[in-house]
């Protein structure tokens, strides 16, 4: 497997600094620039494998940078955020961001998001079969779901809701995101509606529902589910 | 006609108007009239009845005031009710017993009962009228039930007294009844009313007692009952209207008619406008009442009283009034009817016309012939013409006769004079001439009055001086008393015409200074900054025009407060104050001549804003007898509302200004959060970043990438400190509680030292210092001094540019001056205040540029603080560069 290329896309020079000693150390390539306009070029002349991408840069907006590398590409997109910048967040999220990591960050967190958006893009859509989460089998070729060797009964929409979670395991999904593939665009806005579903289905996949580890919620933004095992 | 009014109609949807009208209902109290057609009836003994039943109900039930005139039966059922005392009132020696009116608002009950709505208040209480003390109860929520006689109805007053022959005195509005929400026709027949009046069981009073019985006749009860009766059905059919109105139910209630009634200072002025009110109710219509005044006229003070008695008797029946003037009247009134969408419109023909010359068309003529699609009404006075008689007394009654007389006199004896004189130089071919020069001569002096009375005088002296014979009033020849009478003729017409030219053009200045004044006003309003200022000007303006005193009050809070008053001492009583208060709480005018607290010295205004009463102004009448001239009334309206434009104006220029400065603040406040997000978070970042890849990842690094996480660890926790040392710094300071030494310093130690400090922060920074050595010692503190030279270095660094920062120290008279200066692009001229302010920074506002903001503030906080000051230059050196001069006084040993 040959080396992947990172380009960090961040204007603060300690960030570069840091970033570029510790993708070398992980194995990857790390290409660095300062601003949006340079970003868009690198995208362009060194095919980055990912993008790690800053939300603040000087000259363009991050999200504008990102729509436009959206214009033509598909390459996975981790975005470093303050938690101030929570709206601008899940917009960038909506547009298209694989994932996200909040400022300050430890270095484990943004390899393990990394990580799963070159899985997910080297083998997109990923393999349908069978996840194993904590006890809970999603069987996706023969529609069945059971915990610990029972089957859990769930209703079409709830079925829907878990394997669109499980499809992109180890990823966050916007409220948008869910709510757009499961209920259709109409119902893009109704929340609350997925909100009440997310508990019930908790209610019958998690061991523990209050504390769970199967649906991790990512406050105000969305839903993820965790890796299979 | 397709009028908008019609069109709301045609959707089913309610009428907003209705609607809105049923919610004003609900909020006010509920007003129960028991109508009757005569005294004696039972209206007392129904509504008694009725309260005893619902306070058995457990309704808060509460007597206001019911005279029972002794009988024993109405006694009798105001057992167990509860009744509210009276109130004692003294009027000249005599005392009156009044109902209660602040006990009952304080008292609140759910259901008032109040006795006779016709009856007419002591001389001190608050409202004339009871029917105004029920409104107020109305408007505070209370419940009112109360009882009323039909013949004291306002618009019906006429027909009354037409049918009785008795004139009514107390009347109430009908607006009163038609919006009562319930009227109970309390009715028994004539023939039993007046067996009653036999059975001594109708209370009369002694002195009015032959009178009344002569009312007590079968037909006028008939004709009486008959009007109770046909105004309760008209209700009924306004309330059927009005339900489908709000139902929005399509029925007959057909075009809204609108109607005008245009009225003169004449006798039928009061004929017209209860004739206008009739049609109207019968019509359901809304309507309106003007007098149009021809510009340059003068009306005299009779004329004015009564326009100003016919246009309030308009407003107590309902209508809406108006007072307008212009060179052409009927256009005006024609205009006004196409502005208001008028069908119909009313006029009066009085007898004034009669004096009108006969080529000239009366106002109901000229209305007639130039009205397109409007109907016009002509009512005619009525009654018994005026006796000429009373003409002649009303043109000798009228003030300035006897010096006008006197003038004319004098004229005319000096034209005998100068006649005789020069007839015994040269023969005069006509000696009229002399005594027309007199007539013309008070006409021009004295009006159309003096020139009229000197023509009189002139024919008598030309007639006794120049006609043959001599010295008689007989005249010989028929030729010269031909002559004679022609001359009278030319001089009346002559004079009057001159005479009235000359009161219009009297009337034009006046208006001229009227304008001008208002004009002057304005101006003066106008360059006033505060509200104070507005009103002092208002008060100042009032008082010069009235010649009266005038004060103005605002709301403070709840509190209504003199704000200006001329002259300036006026002390208000406490009657005085609570008219204001009603003046702006209810937004009418209080006190003298109006329906609240007549009594008082002053009359309050509300001075109308876009958002409702903002100020009162009281001014005392320029004269206690009779209404205000249209003028001064004019004059003043102008002013109140110039003065509330004027204050809504200087509120509103406040309020910018506050929203300014709270825009400012709210900037502030966005620039220290993403200041404080930024540059607290951007270190930690690394730092966490940079430790937990030497935790995770240190195995497969080279040492030389180890220790550059390490030492990147380092500089940003001196970054962070410096930043959090700064946020300190600035609170302390800001807090007032910086602790500074008084120590004697050495300058160029402390700079110094700045210098090696920043050398280590910044490893690539390049400093020159050009120190001046044997400095004397500043007083101050040594770290915070460093500090300060710190911060200014560190600023050079991140806004300098790669040049060169130069660090000067030198002494200049009792000064010591410390000056940075970097070798970066400057600083914009109109920024160079600014940069002293806290979290203000440079370059661009996304807060890239690594600075907090904070740094020169603390600077200048320092070094005054130290008794120095500090300033900026920029351009520096060759128009580039930024410096910053710190001046520190020498310490005198």
């Amino acid at each position: 497997m040959t080396t992947q290329r990172i380009l960090v896309v961040d204007d603060e020079p300690q960030i570069q600094r840091f970033l570029k000693v510790a993708l070398t150390a992980a194995g990857y390539e790390a290409v660095l620039v300062g601003t949006g306009g340079e970003a868009l070029k690198a995208v362009v002349t060194r095919s980055p494998d990912a993008i790690v991408l800053d939300l603040g840069l000087p000259d363009l907006d991050g999200k504008a940078v990102l729509r436009d590398i959206r214009g033509f590409s598909k390459v996975p997109v981790v975005i470093l955020s303050a938690r101030d910048q929570e709206a601008e967040k899940i917009e960038a999220l909506d547009l298209g961001a694989d994932d996200y990591v909040e400022k300050p960050f430890g270095i484990g967190e943004l390899m393990a998001r990394l990580r799963t958006a070159l899985r997910h893009a080297a083998g997109a859509p990923p393999a349908p079969g069978v996840l194993r989460v904590d006890g809970l089998v999603i069987d996706q070729d023969r529609r069945m779901v059971t915990r610990d060797g029972t089957a859990v009964k769930l209703t079409p929409k709830e079925y829907d809701l878990l394997t669109t979670l499980a499809r992109h395991a180890g990823r966050v999904l916007t409220h948008r995101q869910l709510l757009t593939q499961v209920w259709g665009p109409a119902h893009a806005d109704d929340t609350q509606y997925l909100r009440v579903f997310i508990g019930q289905l908790r209610v019958k996949i998690e061991k523990n529902p209050a504390a769970s580890k199967i649906i991790r919620t990512e406050s105000g933004v969305g839903y993820r589910m965790a890796e299979g095992e | 006609m397709a009028r908008p009014q019609d069109e709301r109609f045609n959707d089913k949807r309610p009428d907003p108007d209705a609607l809105l009208a049923e919610t004003r209902r609900e909020s006010r109290g509920r007003l129960k009239v028991f109508l009757g057609a005569a005294p004696g009836v039972g209206k007392t003994y129904a509504m008694l009845q009725n309260a005893r039943r619902l306070t058995a109900e457990g309704v808060d039930v509460v007597i206001g005031l019911v005279e029972t005139h002794g009988r024993a039966e109405t006694s009798a059922l105001l057992e167990g009710l509860s009744v509210l005392p009276r109130r004692k009132s003294d009027y000249r020696g005599r005392e009156l017993e009044e109902f209660d009116l602040d006990a009952a608002l304080a008292r609140k009950p759910k259901l008032l009962v109040l006795d006779e709505l016709a009856h007419t208040n002591a001389p001190d209480s608050r409202h004339p009228k009871r029917w105004q003390d029920v409104e107020e109860l109305l408007d505070a929520g209370i419940d009112v039930w109360t009882a009323l006689n039909i013949q004291h109805l306002e618009s019906l007053a006429d027909v009354v007294e037409h049918i009785t022959g008795i004139l009514v005195r107390e009347t109430v509005p009908d607006k009163v009844i038609r919006d009562a929400s319930d009227v109970v026709l309390v009715d028994i027949t004539p023939d039993e009313l007046i067996q009653r009046l036999r059975e001594g069981k109708i209370y009369l009073p002694e002195t009015a007692r032959r009178a009344t019985e002569r009312f007590f006749t079968p037909g006028n009860l008939t004709a009486l009952r008959e009007l109770a009766l046909r105004r309760t059905a008209d209700r009924v059919d306004d309330q059927v209207a009005d339900y489908l109105k709000r139902k929005a139910i399509e029925g007959p209630w057909g075009a809204s008619e609108r109607l005008l009634a245009c009225i003169a200072a004449d006798d039928a002025a009061e004929r017209v406008i209860r004739r206008t009110s009739h049609l109207a109710t019968g019509l359901n219509a809304e309507w309106f009442a003007v007098h149009i005044e021809r510009s340059g006229a003068t009306p005299d003070a009779s004329a004015t009283v009564r326009i100003a008695r016919a246009l309030a008797l308009a407003e107590r029946l309902g209508g809406q009034t108006l007072r307008l003037s212009g060179p052409d009247p009927v256009k005006q009134a024609l205009k006004l009817a196409r502005r208001e969408n008028v069908t119909q419109i009313i006029v009066g023909k009085g007898r004034q016309d009669r004096w009108r010359a006969p080529w000239r068309r009366s106002f109901a003529e000229g209305l007639a012939r130039r009205a397109q699609s409007v109907e016009v009404h002509v009512v005619s006075a009525g009654g018994a013409s005026k006796p000429p008689r009373a003409k002649l007394a009303s043109f000798l009654d009228a003030q300035g006769l006897p010096s006008e007389g006197l003038v004319a006199a004098v004229a005319v004896a000096c034209a005998v004079g100068v006649g005789r004189g020069l007839a015994l130089f040269l023969r005069l071919p006509n000696v009229s001439m002399i005594f027309l020069a007199a007539v013309l001569f008070c006409a021009v002096w004295r009006g159309a009055r003096a020139a009229i009375i000197a023509s009189a005088l002139s024919f008598l002296a030309y007639n006794f001086f120049f006609i043959e014979p001599l010295y008689t009033f007989t005249v010989a020849e028929p030729h010269e008393l031909f002559a004679l009478l022609i001359f009278l003729a030319v001089a009346i017409l002559t004079g009057s015409l001159t005479g009235r030219i000359r009161d219009q053009s009297a009337g034009v200045a006046k208006n001229a200074a009227v304008t001008q004044s208002l004009y002057e006003f304005g101006r003066k309003v106008t360059g006033a900054a505060n509200a104070d200022e507005v009103l002092w000007a208002a008060a100042a303006h009032l008082h010069g025009m009235l010649a009266r005193p005038v004060v103005l009050l605002m709301p403070d809070g709840d509190e209504l407060n003199p704000h200006a008053a001329w002259p300036p001492d006026i002390q208000l009583d406490a009657a005085e104050r609570s008219a204001a208060r009603w003046a702006i709480d209810k937004a009418e005018p209080a006190g003298w001549a109006t329906g609240t607290l007549p009594r008082i010295r002053f009359q309050f205004r509300p001075l109308m804003a876009v958002r409702g009463a903002v100020a009162v102004c009281g001014f005392e009448p320029p004269s206690r007898e009779g209404p205000m001239s249209p003028q001064d009334e004019r004059a003043i309206a102008a002013i109140l509302d110039q003065t509330a434009i004027a204050l809504d104006r200087a509120r509103l220029s406040q309020e910018a200004v506050r929203a300014a400065s709270l825009a400012e603040n709210e900037k502030v406040r966005d620039a220290l959060l993403t200041s404080l997000s930024h540059d607290l978070r951007t270190p930690l970042a690394s730092i966490a970043g940079a430790a937990s890849s030497l935790r995770d990842l240190g195995d497969r690094m080279s040492a030389a990438d180890r220790a550059d996480l390490l030492a990147s660890i380092e500089e940003e926790t001196a970054r962070l400190s410096r930043f959090v040392a700064n946020l300190l710094d600035m609170s302390r300071i800001e807090a007032g509680e910086l602790r500074m030494r008084r120590e004697l310093v050495d300058v160029c130690d402390v700079a110094q030292t700045a210098i090696e400090r920043c050398r280590k922060a910044f490893p690539h920074a390049a400093i020159r210092a050009s120190l001046a050595s044997g400095l004397p010692p500043v007083r101050g503190d040594a770290r915070l001094l460093e500090q300060v030279v710190f911060n200014l270095l560190d600023n050079a660094q991140k806004y300098g540019g790669d040049g060169e920062t130069v660090v000067h120290a030198r002494q200049e008279g009792g000064e010591i001056v410390v000056s940075v200066t970097d070798d970066g692009p400057g600083v914009k001229l109109a920024d160079i205040e600014r940069i002293f302010e806290k979290f203000y920074r440079g370059g661009k506002t996304d807060g890239r540029k690594a600075g907090t903001g904070l740094g020169l503030s603390i600077c200048k906080g320092l070094v005054e603080a130290m008794g120095g000051s500090i300033a900026a230059q920029s351009p520096a050196v060759r128009r580039r560069g930024t410096r910053i001069v710190i001046r520190l006084p020498v310490e005198e040993s």
